[in-house]
């Protein structure tokens, strides 16, 4: 299959080939094969296609309020109120500022279709003049989305997307603390309009000769536990069919880590051509995460360790299984 | 008058991270024909079954039940499936019961199976991306679904609603005490999925955030496997038991409830799991319980994140709101406590077969009851977005 140029609902890289294998347990043969459900639809948007037109055409966003009750609920769910026997309910729009329900949950290990947007925040807002909540995509302009910048009752500023479908999507919020006064009343505020802060490197201190004696010993203990997990068949399985060249810069010096379909590698140095970066302080901070003594992940929502992709949380990930399983494997 | 239902045969398959080795039908069929021979009588003195399987995206079929009827020797009867999200299982028993209990059928077979982990994302190259988003299919799919909605995001959107109403409760120490215990209790479970996953509490605390506040180790893992109930209404049921020598185990309590789905005025409140609170009070009120912690000697509670156990456990009235810390740290629920909590090592270490596993906790539930001689437990399910739906069932050995 040719990769298209448009832009398709299922991502091309998600689609396997057509193709089988053999598992084996414990000395029988058992048949897997590739598979897909897929259903394609034109989907009619029926009663809220005023909303999502409203979001994709008119940068409006309308609840609707009861004749009997006066609730307004957004998303305008309803033409008819559940809590008044079914009273008629009229379309009305609403304001762009809100606050947040409540502390909103962000997710880091995301379902397939979203690894690459994590880290990725999901809240609920009630606009100005609504009554009910709001699902709706969360950000911060100022770098890595991390817990406490955003929780119950935060303000938040509505913005609309550039390019707009009429989709849920076509809006997300920030903080209205991130934007300039002038930003946060203006209807219709675009993404582009804000000031997205750009991923910096963060600069390390000048290495000095106790960083770099305690580099060589973390590099030792690294080296001799990237072995112990290229013997733990468990860990190997982490990283079937993943190949990734990570770049780690620390104070003491600069290590690369290579992921290699079930095996891992290490050695001090630089690569020439790395998927990723990842910056540390203290070296430590990549070996306990890999010793399971910690967490990567964790080490990142602290800035602790700096990572160039985001998308590569996916490796992240699979390091820290590997972590886990050889714990696992020695516990048995 | 309603009759009297009580279970008189339960089992389950293996729970496992995957079965290479069998379809859902075979792992229907071992569970099916291992209730049936606990329970000791024939396909043939069974009129109705009741499926619980959650999604048909798993099982890669739509009616994925329909091969069952006559797999399972049931050609001809009475089949129907539910399926309540995560509540699918207790949910079951419930419909079970009601068929029974109205005289419609003496004898019943409730059956749990889930194939989630042959999904697979060919992006990551891992399984579990795409069990999240075959799950994620459930959420709204004009307003959640492209926001990247999970079980895991809806369940945390509780979590830490709860945790602003109530900032002390919930410590992270108390958390990973509570998934470490349970990795002990799951040592005597022999069909669990993590039967030998012992962990600290300090590894607990090391584990990565999947998403915020949940770290890996607090959170259920995804499972197949099958189990089965044999329920049967009050005359059957005590010539059953008196051919097989075990007790009859009564349900002698249901209560459901389903939540709104969206939050605000007049809809959810997401700092509360009503749906828990009403459900299981429903089931007390049915069942005569006054006052649980005193009453109730074992709870197989639906724990699909560590935190919700705790609130759930103080939304059935274990301990207030704003207390679910003190289980442990009054000793409420740690070994020797005042009641036994997720025996079989709770969904998080036995295994989330999602429409099994409610089930599963009933077979560990009666398993208790009568292997340890005790007098009433509650089993429990949670499912849906923002832990929307709720059942759950008392059951008691006379």
């Amino acid at each position: 299959m040719k990769k298209s140029e448009k832009q398709t609902v299922i991502p091309y890289e998600a689609i396997p080939e057509v193709g089988s294998y053999i598992h084996r347990v414990e000395g029988k043969d058992y048949l897997v094969m590739n598979d897909s459900m897929y259903t394609f639809y034109r989907r009619s948007m029926g009663e809220f296609s005023p909303f999502f037109l409203g979001l994709r055409d008119e940068k409006r966003i309308l609840g609707c309020r009861c004749s009997s009750c006066g609730i307004v609920r957004i998303p305008p769910f309803l033409t008819r109120c559940p809590d008044c026997d079914f009273a008629p309910t009229e379309l009305v729009e609403v304001g762009e500022v809100g606050k947040m329900i409540n502390t909103p949950p962000i997710t880091y290990f995301a379902n397939s279709l979203f690894q690459q947007q994590v880290p990725s925040g999901r809240g609920r807002i009630v606009l100005e003049g609504a009554d009910t909540a709001m699902s709706i995509n969360f950000y911060t302009t100022k770098g890595i989305l991390v817990p406490g910048i955003v929780g119950k009752g935060t303000e938040m500023k509505v913005v609309f997307r550039d390019q707009r479908v009429g989709e849920i999507t076509d809006i997300f919020c920030v903080p209205t603390s991130e934007l300039s006064p002038e930003q946060v009343s203006k209807t219709g505020l675009q993404e582009s309009e804000l000031d997205w802060e750009k991923a910096q490197e963060p600069k390390l201190p000048e290495a000095n000769a106790e960083d770099t004696k305690r580099f060589k010993a973390s590099l030792k203990e690294l080296k001799d536990l990237v072995d112990e997990m290229n013997k733990c068949e468990r860990a190997r399985q982490d990283i079937d069919d993943w190949r990734r060249i990570v770049q780690v810069e620390t104070t003491g010096g600069e290590i690369v880590l290579e992921i290699d379909d079930g095996d891992l590698r290490v050695s001090e140095g630089r690569s020439t051509k790395p998927d990723f970066t990842l910056v540390c302080k203290d070296i430590d901070t990549l070996l306990n995460g890999l010793a399971y003594r910690g967490s990567l992940t964790q080490a990142i929502i602290t800035k602790n360790l700096w990572i160039s992709v985001n998308r590569e949380f996916t490796t992240i990930f699979k390091l820290e299984r590997m972590a886990r399983s050889l714990v696992k494997s020695k516990r048995k | 008058m309603s009759r009297r239902v009580g279970i008189v045969g339960a089992a389950v398959t293996p729970f496992k991270g995957k079965w290479y080795e069998k379809t859902y039908y075979e792992l229907a069929q071992m569970a099916a024909a291992g209730a049936l021979k606990d329970a000791g009588i024939s396909v043939d003195d069974v009129g109705a079954v009741f499926y619980a399987i959650y999604n048909d995206i798993f099982e890669r079929t739509c009616i994925p039940e329909h091969p069952l009827q006559g797999l399972l020797g049931m050609q001809d009867k009475f089949g129907i499936r539910i399926s309540t999200g995560g509540a699918t299982g207790a949910y079951t028993i419930s419909a079970a019961h009601a068929y029974l209990a109205a005289e419609r059928f003496n004898v019943a077979l409730v059956l749990g199976v889930e194939k989630a982990t042959d999904c697979y994302d060919f992006m990551s190259m891992s399984a579990t991306p795409e069990v999240i988003k075959t799950i994620a299919w459930s959420g709204d799919s004009f307003f959640e679904q492209k926001l990247g909605w999970t079980a895991s995001d809806s369940y945390a959107e509780v979590v830490l609603a709860y945790m602003d109403e109530h900032p002390e409760d919930l410590k992270p120490e108390v958390t990973a005490q509570i998934s470490s215990q349970l990795s002990q209790q799951v040592k005597t479970n022999e069909f669990a999925q993590r039967q030998h996953d012992q962990v600290t509490p300090e590894e607990v605390m090391n584990s990565r955030i999947v998403v915020y506040p949940f770290k890996e180790l607090e959170i259920c893992v995804y499972t197949e496997g099958a189990a089965a109930l044999i329920l049967a209404e009050e005359d059957t049921a005590k010539a059953i038991c008196k051919n097989t020598g075990n007790p009859v185990i009564w349900i002698t309590g249901l209560g459901e409830a389903n939540e709104h789905h969206m939050a605000g005025k007049n809809q959810k409140d997401l700092s509360r799991i009503m749906s828990d609170h009403l459900a299981s009070h429903r089931a007390y009120e049915m069942a005569g319980i006054k006052n649980p912690l005193e009453e109730i000697d074992v709870v197989e509670l639906h724990d699909a994140f560590v935190h919700q156990l705790g609130i759930t456990m103080a939304e059935m009235g274990f301990v207030p709101l704003g207390k679910a810390d003190s289980l442990v740290e009054e000793g409420i629920m740690t070994p020797g406590g005042k009641i036994s909590v997720n025996p079989c090592g709770g969904l998080i270490y036995c295994g989330h077969a999602v429409g099994a596993s409610n089930i599963m906790s009933a077979w560990s539930a009666r398993r208790e009851l009568i292997e340890k001689d005790l007098h009433r437990a509650l089993v429990h399910g949670t499912g849906s977005t923002v832990a929307q739906y709720s059942a759950t069932a008392v059951l008691e050995r006379e």
